[in-house]
C-alpha cells in the first residue's frame, strides 16, 4: 500500500482524507435522519389509522413535482462534477447556479405545500402526526438551506476560477452533501407522502 | 510520505493556549474541563450519599453555603436535581472529555505517528463547542426552579413540562445536544485520522490497543450520538413548541405521541454509549498490562477483534434496558440472547488480560496498579451484568440499587480507574515530568478499596430491594435494616471523594516540580515514547517508519534491554531471517528476568 501511495500527489492524498471525513460526517447525519424516520415508523405502527381521523391527506402532486426537481438538481450537479473531474470544458458557475436555482424552487414549492397543510389544520402542534410531518420536512428543508449555503461558497470559488480538475474537492464534497440531502427527500417522499 | 505539513508554531498566547489547533493542547483543554466537571459531579455524589446516610440532616461544614434556603438540608427537589445532574455531568462532561477528549486527542496522533489530527480546525471547534455546552449546562443551575430533575435518562413524561416545569430541564437538554455535536466532531476526526494518518508500516494490527479502543469508540460516537441528538431535539420541541412526540393524552386513542418512543431512541444511543465510555479504558489497560508485565499482550488480535465484536453487538442489544416497558416477550428474549452473547468477546479479552499478566515480569507501578484495578472492577461489573441482561432476574432487579452498583462498576469505576491509569502513565509525556509514585500508591489503594466498598455495597442494598433514586429509604420498614449498609457506603464514598485531593495535589505539584522525565521513562516501545517529553509542536520529523508490533517485550534475541521500539529497524532483533522469529512469542514468556 505504501508504495502505491508514494506515487500519488500530496493533494490527492489530502483529498482522499477529506473524502473519508465527509463519508463519516454523512454517516452521522444519516443516523440522525434514521432516528427521525424511526420516530415516524414507531408512531405509524401504533396508530390504528393513518393518517389519524380528522387529519387531511397529504397531497401527492406538488411533492411529486418536487421530487423531480430534486432529482434534476442532483443530475445537474453530478454532470458538472463529472465534467470538471474529466477535464472537459464546462461553464461551471452556470451549472452550479442552475443547481441552486432548482434548490430554491424546491423550497418555494415546499412552502406552498406547508401553507396548504396549515390551512387545512395540520400544524406542528396537531398531535403526533403533525409533529412528525412538520419536523421531518422542516429538518430536511434546513439541510437544503445548508446545502445552498455550501453551494454558494462553491459558486464563489467557481466564479473566481479556483475550481480545476486538479483541485475540486470542495465541489465534490458539496455535491456529496447535496446528493445526500436529495436522497433523504426521496426517502421522505416515498415513506411519508406516498406510502 | 510527508503528506502532513509542519505548520509554524503559533506565537500569541490566545492562539497557543485557547484557539489552538495542536492536538496536544486541545487534549489538555479537555483534560482540565473534564477534571473540573468530575469534581463538580463528584461533589454532587457526596451530597447524595450524605442524604442516604443521614436523611434529613444538614450537610456538615459547607451545607449552609450550598443550600442556604433549606439550612443545609438536601430537600427532595434538590435531591432529584442532584442525582440527575450527577449522572449527566459525569457521563457527558466528566468521562467523555477525559477518556475520549483527552486520551483520544493526545494518544491517537502520537501513537500512530502523525503530526496532528486529520482536521485540526474541526478539532479546535470540537473543544469550543464542548465549552459552550459547559457554559449552557452551568447556566441551567441559575434559572428559577433549578436545573434538570428528570433523571439522567430524561424520560418523558418526567422530562416534559408536566414533570419538570421551567427552563432548567430545557437548558440541560440543549446543553446535551451541544455536547453531542462536539462529540461527533471529535469522532469524525478520530475515525479519519486512524484510517488515513498511520505512519508507514503501521497496519491496523500494529496499532496500540489504546488506539483501537479510541477508534472503535469514535465509530460508535459518530453513529449513535446523532440518535441522541435527534431524541434531544424532539424533546426540546415538545418542551418549547408544543409538539407531541412524547406526550400521550390520557383520553386519546390515536394521533398521540408516545413516552416509550423516547426510551427507544435514548437506548438506541444509550447502550452504545456505555461501551463508548468503557472502550477507551479497555484499550488503555490492554496496553498498560502488557507494558508493565514486560510481555507481549496475550493474543493481541483476539483483544482487538473482541473489542470490535463488542462494538458491533452493542448496537443491537438496547432493548435490555426496556424489559419492563411491556415489550413483546419474544422481542425481549431476542434482546436477552444478544446481550448475553456480548459476554463471549468480552470474556476473550478479559482472559487475554489475565494471560498477559500470567508469568509476566510485573512492574508494580501506579499505572499498573490502576490497570489491575480496572480488571477487577470490570470483572465484577460484567458478572453482575448477567443478572440484568437476563429477563427473569431483571424483572426483580430493575430500577434497584443493583443496577446502580452494576453500571457504576463497569462504566464509572472502570472508566475512572482506567482514566487514572492513563493519566499516571502519560503524564510524563504530557508535561515532561513524573508524578509521585508514593502519593500515587496511596491514591490507588484508597480509591480502589473505597470504590469497591461503595459499589459493592450498592449491589447489596439493591439485592435487598432498595430502589434507585429513593430520597429517604429510612421511611420504609422493609428497607430499615439497610440503614447500616447505606451508612457504610456513604462513609466509603466520602473517603473516596477526599482521597481524590491526593491526586489533585500530586498532579499540580508534579506539573511544577516533579522529577524530570526522560523521553522514555517507562521503557515502552510505542511511538509517542520515541519523541521528547513533552513532544514538539509537530510531534515527528521525520515521520517514523514502523517495524514492530506495539508490545515487543522480553524478546530473548534482543540484548541489553527488554523492549523494542516500534520505530527501531528490524535488525535489533538479532537479524535472523524472517520466519525463525515465530518462536519469539512462545519463548518470551519464560524470560521474565531479562532486565
Amino acid at each position: 500500500m505504501g508504495e502505491v501511495l508514494a506515487y500519488r500527489s500530496e493533494r490527492m492524498r489530502q483529498d482522499v482524507t477529506s473524502w473519508i471525513g465527509m463519508v463519516v460526517f454523512l454517516a452521522a447525519w444519516a443516523m440522525t435522519f434514521a432516528a427521525l424516520f424511526f420516530v415516524y415508523g414507531a408512531m405509524r405502527v401504533r396508530s390504528p389509522m393513518w393518517p389519524p381521523s380528522g387529519i387531511a391527506m397529504l397531497p401527492l402532486g406538488l411533492p411529486g413535482l418536487n421530487t423531480l426537481v430534486v432529482l434534476l438538481s442532483s443530475a445537474v450537479l453530478h454532470r458538472a462534477v463529472v465534467r470538471v473531474r474529466e477535464g472537459r470544458p464546462i461553464r461551471l458557475p452556470a451549472w452550479v447556479g442552475a443547481t441552486m436555482g432548482l434548490g430554491l424552487l424546491f423550497l418555494a414549492l415546499q412552502i406552498v405545500v406547508w401553507r396548504s397543510m396549515a390551512e387545512q389544520g395540520l400544524l406542528p402542534q396537531t398531535g403526533g402526526y403533525g409533529a412528525v410531518f412538520w419536523t421531518l420536512t422542516l429538518f430536511h428543508a434546513l439541510h437544503v438551506v445548508a446545502g445552498l449555503g455550501v453551494l454558494a461558497w462553491v459558486l464563489g470559488q467557481a466564479l473566481r476560477g479556483e475550481v480545476t480538475t486538479a483541485k475540486h474537492a470542495a465541489l465534490r464534497h458539496a455535491a456529496m452533501f447535496w446528493h445526500f440531502v436529495g436522497t433523504i427527500w426521496v426517502l421522505l417522499f416515498v415513506l411519508v407522502y406516498v406510502a | 510520505m510527508s503528506a502532513q505539513h509542519i505548520h509554524p508554531e503559533p506565537t500569541t498566547f490566545l492562539r497557543k493556549y485557547w484557539f489552538s489547533t495542536d492536538h496536544k493542547v486541545i487534549a489538555r483543554q479537555f483534560l482540565w474541563l473534564g477534571c473540573f466537571f468530575l469534581a463538580w459531579g463528584g461533589m454532587m455524589a457526596m451530597l447524595i450519599r450524605w442524604q442516604l446516610a443521614n436523611p434529613g440532616e444538614p450537610f456538615p461544614l459547607i451545607g449552609q453555603l450550598l443550600m442556604p434556603r433549606s439550612g443545609g438540608i438536601v430537600t427532595p427537589s434538590a435531591y432529584t436535581t442532584l442525582f440527575t445532574m450527577h449522572g449527566l455531568i459525569m457521563i457527558f462532561w466528566g468521562i467523555t472529555p477525559v477518556l475520549i477528549g483527552f486520551f483520544g486527542n493526545f494518544c491517537i496522533p502520537l501513537m500512530i505517528g502523525a503530526r496532528d489530527m486529520a482536521f485540526p480546525t474541526l478539532n479546535m471547534a470540537s473543544f469550543h463547542t464542548m465549552f459552550i455546552a459547559s457554559v449552557i449546562l452551568l447556566g441551567s443551575f441559575m434559572v428559577p426552579m433549578g436545573s434538570g430533575a428528570a433523571g439522567w435518562t430524561t424520560y418523558p413524561p418526567l422530562s416534559t413540562q408536566v414533570g419538570t416545569p421551567g427552563w432548567g430541564q430545557t437548558i440541560v437538554v440543549i446543553a446535551i445536544f451541544f455536547a453531542g455535536v462536539a462529540t461527533i466532531m471529535g469522532g469524525i476526526n478520530y475515525v479519519t485520522t486512524v484510517i488515513r494518518l498511520r505512519a508507514p508500516g503501521m497496519g491496523y494490527f500494529q496499532m496500540p490497543l489504546t488506539v483501537w479502543g479510541q477508534w472503535l469508540t469514535a465509530i460508535l460516537n459518530v453513529l449513535f450520538v446523532p440518535v441522541l441528538g435527534a431524541a434531544a431535539l424532539l424533546l426540546i420541541l415538545d418542551r418549547t413548541f408544543g409538539t407531541e412526540f412524547y406526550i400521550n393524552g390520557s383520553m386519546a386513542t390515536e394521533n398521540t405521541g408516545d413516552p416509550i418512543l423516547f426510551q427507544h431512541l435514548f437506548w438506541i444511543f444509550g447502550h452504545p454509549e456505555v461501551y463508548i465510555l468503557i472502550l477507551p479504558a479497555w484499550g488503555i489497560i490492554s496496553d498498560l498490562l502488557a507494558f508493565f508485565s514486560r510481555k507481549p499482550a496475550y493474543w493481541y488480535k483476539g483483544t482487538a477483534l473482541g473489542m470490535t465484536a463488542v462494538t458491533i453487538l452493542s448496537a443491537v442489544v438496547y432493548g435490555h434496558h426496556m424489559f419492563v416497558t411491556g415489550m413483546n416477550p419474544l422481542l425481549g428474549k431476542s434482546f436477552m440472547l444478544l446481550t448475553l452473547i456480548i459476554s463471549v468477546p468480552a470474556e476473550v479479552f478479559f482472559l487475554n488480560w489475565l494471560h498477559t499478566m500470567w508469568k509476566g515480569s510485573i512492574r508494580w507501578t501506579v499505572p499498573m496498579a490502576f490497570s489491575v484495578g480496572v480488571v477487577f472492577v470490570f470483572g465484577l461489573g460484567g458478572l453482575t451484568g448477567l443478572f440484568l441482561g437476563t429477563i427473569s432476574t431483571d424483572l426483580y432487579l430493575h430500577d434497584t440499587y443493583f443496577v446502580v452498583g452494576h453500571f457504576h462498576l463497569t462504566m464509572a469505576a472502570a472508566a475512572f480507574l482506567g482514566s487514572f491509569a492513563g493519566i499516571y502513565f502519560w503524564f510524563p509525556k504530557v508535561y515532561g515530568r513524573m508524578m509521585s509514585e508514593k502519593i500515587g500508591k496511596w491514591h490507588f489503594w484508597l480509591s480502589f478499596i473505597t470504590i469497591n466498598a461503595v459499589f459493592c455495597g450498592q449491589l447489596v442494598v439493591g439485592w435487598g430491594g432498595m430502589q434507585r433514586r429513593l430520597y429517604d429509604p429510612s421511611v420504609y420498614t422493609f428497607l430499615e435494616h439497610l440503614g447500616g449498609v447505606n451508612k457504610l457506603i456513604s462513609y466509603a464514598a466520602f473517603v473516596l471523594g477526599i482521597s481524590q485531593l491526593l491526586f489533585v495535589y500530586n498532579f499540580i505539584a508534579s506539573m511544577i516540580r516533579g522529577e524530570k522525565a526522560g523521553d522514555n521513562p517507562w521503557h515502552v516501545g510505542t511511538l509517542e515514547w520515541s519523541v521528547p517529553s513533552p513532544p514538539k509542536h509537530y510531534n515527528f520529523d521525520p515521520i517514523p517508519t514502523v517495524y514492530h508490533g506495539p508490545h515487543e517485550y522480553s524478546n530473548p534475541k534482543v540484548t541489553g534491554k527488554d523492549w523494542v521500539g516500534q520505530w527501531e529497524p528490524p535488525d535489533v532483533i538479532g537479524g535472523p531471517p524472517a520466519g525463525e522469529e515465530k518462536k519469539g512469542e512462545a519463548a518470551s514468556g519464560s524470560t521474565q528476568a531479562a532486565e
